[in-house]
């Protein structure tokens, strides 16, 4: 009985953060503040669902290969995101790395110095 | 069948819609956005249909999407970088 209470909350708690992560994929503006939205849906609500499973089956098979899919998950949600980013960033500036005119270092540039 | 893990996956398929719309209706870039945060969600739906349903068998779709994730994940942030 404790167990189905429990693994209800856990369970709740993922659809909330789901829900609300996709409310905030459709309302934010560019595709970086999209992005912060994939991370929760990707790291904490697979992470709440896999516990839930857990709690209401215990140690078994099922819960192995869950723990399996989470595991990919969070190897690759923060890879996919940084390499999104990165993709954006070169669409947008032809290159993802600063510019060395563009940062503020309080030293002028290599060119300027010998004008 | 356990319904509250049904009654989540229904809930979290509802959540897609609005990713959906961003698929559908956004910039490139916020399509793929969009398409990664889907992938994520329709791992766990899978998760929870199967342990719903109380099959077995099924746990194994969520863990072979959750590689595919990475994959083709990568293969649309790769083409969006360099061919579209």
């Amino acid at each position: 009985m404790i167990r189905d209470i429990f693994a209800d909350v856990l369970l709740g708690l993922a659809v909330l953060v789901v829900l609300s992560a996709s409310v905030g994929v459709l309302v934010m503006r560019d595709a970086y503040q999209k992005l912060h939205f994939v991370t929760p849906a990707a790291l904490v609500a697979p992470a709440l669902v896999t516990l839930a499973i857990f709690v209401q089956m215990g140690l078994y098979e099922n819960t192995g290969e869950t723990i399996l899919a989470l595991l990919f998950m969070v190897i690759a949600g923060p890879y996919l995101s940084h390499a999104t980013i990165r993709a954006i960033r070169v669409r947008e500036k032809g290159d993802w790395r600063l510019r060395q005119s563009t940062v503020k270092t309080g030293n002028a540039p290599a060119e300027e110095k010998e004008q | 069948m356990v319904m509250a893990f049904v009654a989540a996956a229904t809930a979290m398929m509802i959540a897609i819609i609005p990713a959906g719309i961003v698929l559908y209706r956004g910039e490139l870039v916020a399509s793929v956005v969009a398409y990664e945060f889907i992938t994520s969600v329709v791992v766990m739906v899978l998760a929870l249909l199967a342990q719903g349903f109380q099959r077995s068998s099924l746990f194994e779709l969520p863990v072979l999407l959750a590689v595919l994730m990475f994959g083709s994940g990568l293969v649309f942030v790769r083409a969006l970088e360099r061919w579209l």
